[in-house]
Order: C-alpha cells, then structure tokens, then sequence
C-alpha cells in the first residue's frame, strides 16, 4: 500500500522527484519478550514513519487454561486458581469469584467477613495501582518512583502476609466467608498505613504529577473518546478517564460498598494523563473506604455457619455424628448449588470483572466463563495509539494497565 | 616491590603484601559470578516478585544482578519468572538461544518447574524440558528471598563450587572456550 | 429450568427492550439471578443493534457454553451468551442463541466493535464460528493445538505425577474416581460429584441420612 502521510512532502527534494519515492508502510513486531509490553503482550505494528497506521495485539502466550481448570475442580478449590489469573489485583478476583458462588449458593456472608474483603480488596487495589504507577513510569524511562511505589507496596504485602500468610496469590476469601479471622495485629498495621500513606501520595505527585517531562509526555496522548471507549468495552478506571462515570462499586453495590462514602473520580480528558490522574485519586478514595470499613468492624464470626456450605467447627466432631457427615461430605465432594447461572459483576482494579458461573447441581462448577477486564480493555488500545507517535506505545500500553494473566486466562 | 620480587619472594609474604595468586580461570569465574545479569523473562505472577526483588528491602543489586536486560544479548542468566505455555515455549528456546555463552536458566515457581498447580493442555510441565535449567526455585511464588538464594546457588555453581549427588566437585564454567 | 422462588426483576428499560426482543422471535427466561431472551441465531444481529439503540451501552462479554454433559440437556449443543449492560440505567440483560456444531452464527462485530476479541475467543475455545466476523483466527490456544479446549469431550490434559520409586498418579483416573465414573485410586465411588448422579440422589439439603448411604455405598 501507498500511501503520502502528512508532511511527506516537505522532506522531498522537489516536486518532480516525488514520483520516484515510494512510501511504504513498515511492519515490525513487539513482544512477546519486551520490556514495556507488561508481561507477554506481542503487538504487529504497521508504522508509517513515526506514525502508527494499524496495530494489532497477538495474545494467549499465558494462556493457562483457567476456565477448563475451573471445571474441574470444586467450588472451594476455584479459589485457588482464580487469584492466580491477575496477580496484581488478586483479591479483586478471589471476590468476585466467591460473590458469584455465594449467590449460587444462597449463602449468608456474615458482616464482619465482609468488612474484611472490603478492606483487603482495597488494599489490594492500591497496591495493584502502585505497580501500576511504578512500572508505567519506568516504561516512560523514570526509574525513582518504581523504588518508591515498590516500598510502599511492601508495607501492604506485610499486612496481606500477615493475615493470609502469603504475599501474593492469596486464597484467603472462602464462599461463605473467609478462612480465618484476622490477627490482632491487623487493625492497628492498617491504621498505620493509613495514617503514613496519604504522605508519601503527596510525595509521588510532587514527584511526577507536577513535572513538567511527564506532564508533557502524557497530556494529549492517546486520547479515547467516549464513543469509541463505548464502542471497544472499555471499563474501569480507563474509562472513567475518558469521561463514563461507571464503578460498578457504586452502580450494582456489593459486598456492603454501598454503606462507604467515596467518590468515583471521573475525568473528561480521555488521555494518557487523565488515565494516571484518575487511579492517582483512586487511591485517596480507597484509603476512604479502608478507613470506614475498619471503623465498622465489630467482633463477630467470619464463616457462614450453614452446614452446607462450611465446615463444622472442630470440638462439634467428637461429640456429634452429624457434624462428622457433614464434615466427610464437604471435603470429600463439596457442597452442590442448585442448577442455575449467577453473574455479580465487580470492580476491579482494571474494570468490571465478573464470573459467570452455571452450575448443573454438582460439586463442580458447569461452566466457569470469567468476565475479565484487561482483554475488552486491550481492544481500546487500537483507538488511542492509531495516528500517534510510536513512541507514545509504550506510554498507551502502561496507562491501559494490562495483567497479561487476566487477558490470556 | 619490584617484579624480581615475585620470584624471589614467598607465595605468603606476597599475600601479606596484598598480591594474591590465583589462575585466569578462577579470576573470571569470580567477576563472573558477582555480575550475572539476567535478561528480563518475567512471565506471570512470579515475575511480580522478581521485580520486588529488585526494590529497596530485597536489594538483589547486592549480588550484582540487579541489572535487567531487554535484549538477551546483554545477559547471562535467563530467569523464567512464571508460568510457561505451550505458545510461548518456542519463544522461550529463541530468547535462550539469543543469549551469549555462558550462560544460566533459574527456573522461579512451581510452574516453571512442574507445571505446578496448573497440570493442562495449556502448560509446559517442566521448563527444562525447553531450555537446561540450574537451578530450581520452589513456592509459589517464591520469595524475594528464595530468589535471591538461587542467585547465591548459581554463583557458587559458575565458580565452580558445587557437587553433584555423589559428592564429586562439578568443574567450574571455562572462561575462555565456547 | 430452576424453580422459580423470585425470579431476577425486570427493570423498565429491560421490559422495553424485552417487548421489542420477543418481537424478532425471542423467549424471555427469567432466573433468579438473571433476565436472559434466547433468540434464534439469524435474530441476534438485530437484537442486539435494538438493544443497542434502546440504551444497553456497554458489551460486558461474548462467552460460549457446551451443553454436552449437562444432565437432561435438551436442544442444540451450544450456546452463545451475550452480556449486555446499561450504564444510564443500571440494567443488565442476557441474549442467548442456541445453536449446533456446524450451524455458524452471525458475527454482531458489525454492530459493536467489542465484541471482535470476544467472538474470536468463543471461536478458539468452542469451534463455533461467526459468520461475517473480520478477523476470525486463535486467540488464545497455539496454532499447532487441534481441537477446541472448552469443549466438554475435549481433555484437561493433565500428565501423570511420577514418583520416586516408580510409582505414578494419573490425576484423571484419579478424579474418575471421585466423580463416580469408576472406583478410582481411593476405592471411594463419589456419591454426587457430578450433577448426573445429584439427580438421583437428594442434591441440596445433604440430609444425614443421605449422606450416610452415599458413605456406605463407598465402602462397598
Ligand atoms: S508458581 Fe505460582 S506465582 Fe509462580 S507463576 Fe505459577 S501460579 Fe504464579
């Protein structure tokens, strides 16, 4: 294909020698092993000079087999895959995984459970927003604040450890409830986070929000427009930069979000710039909502106590033979939902994300189809990067914040 | 000290005097082993804490392999950070065979190492099976700190310092043939 | 199909839409949780641009289902589902085409963009394909993979666990066994793991004494 990109011209020697040159579009190839594609993203990119003229992702070099695992496994064991699938944001996923089970299930999720999946969710968002800032801003060649956000997101893995035992990949939800209560030390290590964090926000704005190379480098790149933000399924904090209002945190409430006072901040922008502005307040808000939650949260059990769906408590089985069937039932096949679909979709920390679960009356899920943010949102990529500069790519692709584990499943 | 020093003198009054003896080849093996660069193959999860590794806590520079290369041909280790699919198998054997000798291959998880909780159609069971691996870091995913004693392993390996099941010393890598 | 305790409500945007769907030859089905129309597969072109224009604006998901194993399955193999949200009125709406192996469906990327990735993937995973579809190719299995995985007569393809001293785990015989299919390595035949033999058993309230006889016949 021919084509004359605007500006050919002025690079010719003169009118008449135009005719010889022939301008082609040059194909070359990003990925799969690449520094700032974020994992395993390949992207074929048509350029036309600096230009983009097409981009197309190639994905699945992760894929994992997620959803055929799924299937074969009981619904208390799929909390062990589903975390695994965005390992940035795992406790959004265990979350939404367990709230889909649970309304299968019809299980009663006691309070206090759920003020703690609220703050651990929210913890977790901010931590999964950290690597986001750490590792899009050393895309854009600023290696300081990746040691920053890095620090900062230990201090959350320690809690995380602290109550779960691990630091990523956590496990820890349970349908109908949580696998044990948390530690003593839980609430006063959160409120020391709380209390120091909003500080060193301060420092990283300082840090980048006001500088003039960044500010530069983002403000006007890859602008998404609504309609075509709408068109390409964008969701989450992508789009909220581009203008939608849309945090299913607020629209379909779950999980007791609806008792939090936070807003959604939102921007009209629709640019590289408004994508980091917006999970930059994201986090403030999180740490809002972490903060009422952890007000909340009264003593109380953690587990649903219907039999069918938890164990029974350890001292009950000496003494009670029903308590030793219900036992042997659940961890020899797990319990059964009745047949039917359920569909809660979530806010994660990219988008909405959803399991769409049918069950056919097993101990096994039918089917396990898993709504997952980042691939809908990889489509948008093709808006913001066409008619821009090849090296705004790289800037596009942090600021659309893909886990390749949520793509390729 | 002049050079007739060296062959007058004895092998312990040089060292007294900070002259050390040793061959060309442990010479290289050392600076070798206190710079392995690895190449940046960071596939899922694990690869989340090969980053933290990096960060101020862990402080992997410590080791001299802080140092992250994009391009294979710049590195010496190649630690496979994760799950690896059967789609990116071929890949993996690419990046590794771009990779100038000597060199290494961490295999970091329980899923570069077994295939770990994912036994499917999707995933390669063992990583060795693509590219030699040397070391093998267990957990899923391991912590910085397992890391970093696979790190502390492989040095040991490269300066020839291991041994094998049956106890006989494994030679170290030669510095200069390919 | 479930027992109809409080089906899913029906907002006034879906009860709009809903009218104007059954118009083009659609069945409503509600659910507990969820308000779902199955179309006819050469219907949902135009459903979904009505759905469209009548303010679901986003397209949450294309995702497929094989019907093969589900107990008391009747129709065509396959489903197509599509997960349709409206963000003004905070509805969301289920369409569903049923459909068998060779019979292709009509690609809806005409209508919206989002669902390129979507169908490709429905395409890879269950071997349905879309007609008028731009792009239709893999999206997540390698190319040299014959076969589609989320088929339920395609294998997880697990490779035995191989022990020390020879012994070996083959982990589909292994789960053969606990879902009743043979004795497996415990000796223990699954009472109801799977929903076929929950049928026939009491499924939901484990009762004692349903679990004892499942317990018994274990042992047996
Ligand atoms: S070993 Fe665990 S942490 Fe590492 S890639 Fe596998 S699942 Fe992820």
């Amino acid at each position: 294909m021919t084509v004359k990109p605007a500006g050919y011209q002025a690079l010719t020697l003169s009118e008449e020698r135009t005719g010889d040159f022939e301008t082609k579009l040059m194909r070359i190839n990003v990925g799969p092993q690449h520094p700032s594609t974020h994992g395993v993203l390949r992207l074929v990119v048509d350029l036309d000079g600096e230009r983009i003229a097409r981009i197309s992702p190639v994905i699945g070099y992760l894929h994992t087999g997620f959803e055929k695992t799924m299937e074969h496994r009981t619904y208390q064991q799929v909390v062990t895959y589903s975390n695994r699938m965005d390992y940035v944001h795992s406790f959004g996923h265990d979350l939404a995984y367990v709230l889909s089970a649970e309304q299968l299930m019809g299980a009663r999720v006691p309070e206090r459970a759920q003020r703690i999946r609220v703050i651990l969710t929210e913890l977790n968002r901010i931590s999964s927003h950290l690597v986001f800032f750490g590792t899009g801003i050393l895309d854009m060649g600023a290696l300081t604040l990746f040691f920053y956000t890095m620090r900062e997101r230990e201090q959350l893995l320690d809690i995380f450890e602290s109550v779960t035992g691990v630091r990523m990949n956590f496990g820890y939800f349970r349908v109908g409830g949580l696998y044990q209560d948390v530690p003593e030390s839980f609430e006063h290590d959160v409120r020391a986070f709380i209390a120091s964090f909003p500080k060193m926000l301060d420092q990283y704005s300082a840090l980048f929000a006001k500088n003039d190379i960044f500010v530069n480098r983002t403000t006007g790149v890859g602008v998404i427009p609504i309609e075509r933000a709408l068109e390409d399924g964008l969701t989450g904090p992508s789009l909220r930069a581009s203008g939608v209002s849309l945090d299913f945190r607020k629209a379909q409430p779950y999980s007791g979000y609806e008792d939090y006072d936070f807003d959604v901040p939102v921007s009209t922008a629709g640019d590289a710039n408004a994508r980091f502005a917006v999970r930059f307040q994201e986090m403030r808000e999180s740490l809002k909502i972490v903060e009422q939650a952890l007000d909340r949260l009264e003593p109380g059990p953690v587990r649903d106590p219907d039999r069918r769906i938890s164990l029974p408590p350890r001292n009950e089985l000496e003494t009670s033979m029903e308590a030793v069937i219900f036992h042997f039932k659940l961890v020899t096949e797990g319990f059964h939902p009745p047949r039917g679909s359920a569909y809660v979709p979530t806010e994660s920390a990219r988008g909405e994300l959803g399991y769409y679960l049918v069950s056919d009356g097993g101990s096994m899920p039918y089917r396990v189809k898993v709504r997952v943010p980042s691939l809908m949102n990889l489509q948008s990529l093709e808006s913001a990067c066409v008619g821009g500069l090849f090296a705004d790519m790289v800037v596009n692709i942090a600021t659309m914040d893909p886990v390749m584990g949520d793509v390729d499943k | 000290m002049g050079l007739k020093d060296l062959f007058e003198k004895d092998v312990q009054e040089l060292e007294r005097d900070g002259i050390l003896f040793s061959t060309l080849g442990k010479l290289v093996a050392w600076g070798r082993s206190n710079s392995l660069w690895p190449a940046t193959f960071g596939l899922a999860c694990c690869a989340i804490e090969m980053m933290q590794s990096t960060n101020a806590r862990n402080d992997m520079a410590r080791l001299g392999s802080e140092v992250f290369r994009a391009s294979p041909r710049q590195a010496d280790v190649m630690i496979v950070a994760g799950r690896c699919s059967k789609k990116m198998a071929p890949v993996m054997r690419r990046v590794f065979d771009q990779m100038p000798d000597p060199k290494w291959v961490i295999s970091m998880g329980a899923c570069a190492s077994s295939g770990g909780m994912f036994n499917n159609y999707a995933i390669v069971q063992n990583v060795d099976s693509v590219v030699p691996v040397d070391v093998f870091v267990p957990g899923c995913p391991p912590r910085p700190e397992a890391l970093i004693y696979a790190v502390l392993q492989l040095q040991k390996k490269v300066r020839g310092e291991v041994f094998d099941q049956d106890g006989v010393e494994l030679p170290m890598v030669e510095g200069w043939t390919r | 199909m479930t027992t109809e305790t409080a089906a899913a409500p029906l907002g006034p945007l879906t009860e709009r839409v809903v009218e104007s769907l059954v118009g083009l030859g659609g069945r409503l089905e509600r659910e507990p949780f969820e308000v779902r129309v199955v179309l006819p597969a050469r219907a949902i072109v135009d459903a979904v641009r009505t759905a469209r224009e009548a303010g679901f604006d986003l397209l949450s998901d294309v995702f497929g289902i094989d019907w093969l194993r589900y107990p008391g399955h009747q129709g065509p193999r396959f489903s197509v589902g599509y997960n349709l949200y409206s963000i003004g009125h905070g509805e969301r709406l289920f369409l569903r085409v049923d459909v068998d192996d060779d019979e292709p469906v009509p690609s809806i990327t005409g209508v919206w963009k989002a669902a390129t990735f979507v169908e490709r993937e429905v395409y890879d995973m269950f071997g349905l394909r879309f007609s008028g579809h731009p792009d239709l190719r893999k999206i997540h299995t390698p190319e040299d993979l014959e076969g589609h995985p989320l088929r339920k007569d395609f294998p997880l393809g697990e490779t035995p666990t191989l022990f020390n001293d020879g012994r070996f785990l083959d982990p589909a015989a292994f789960r053969a066994g606990m879902i009743g299919a043979s004795g497996g390595l415990t000796g223990w035949v699954g009472g109801a793991r799977k929903g076929v033999v929950a049928e026939q058993v009491d499924p939901a309230p484990a009762t004692p004494c349903a679990g004892a006889t499942s317990a018994d016949e274990g042992e047996r």
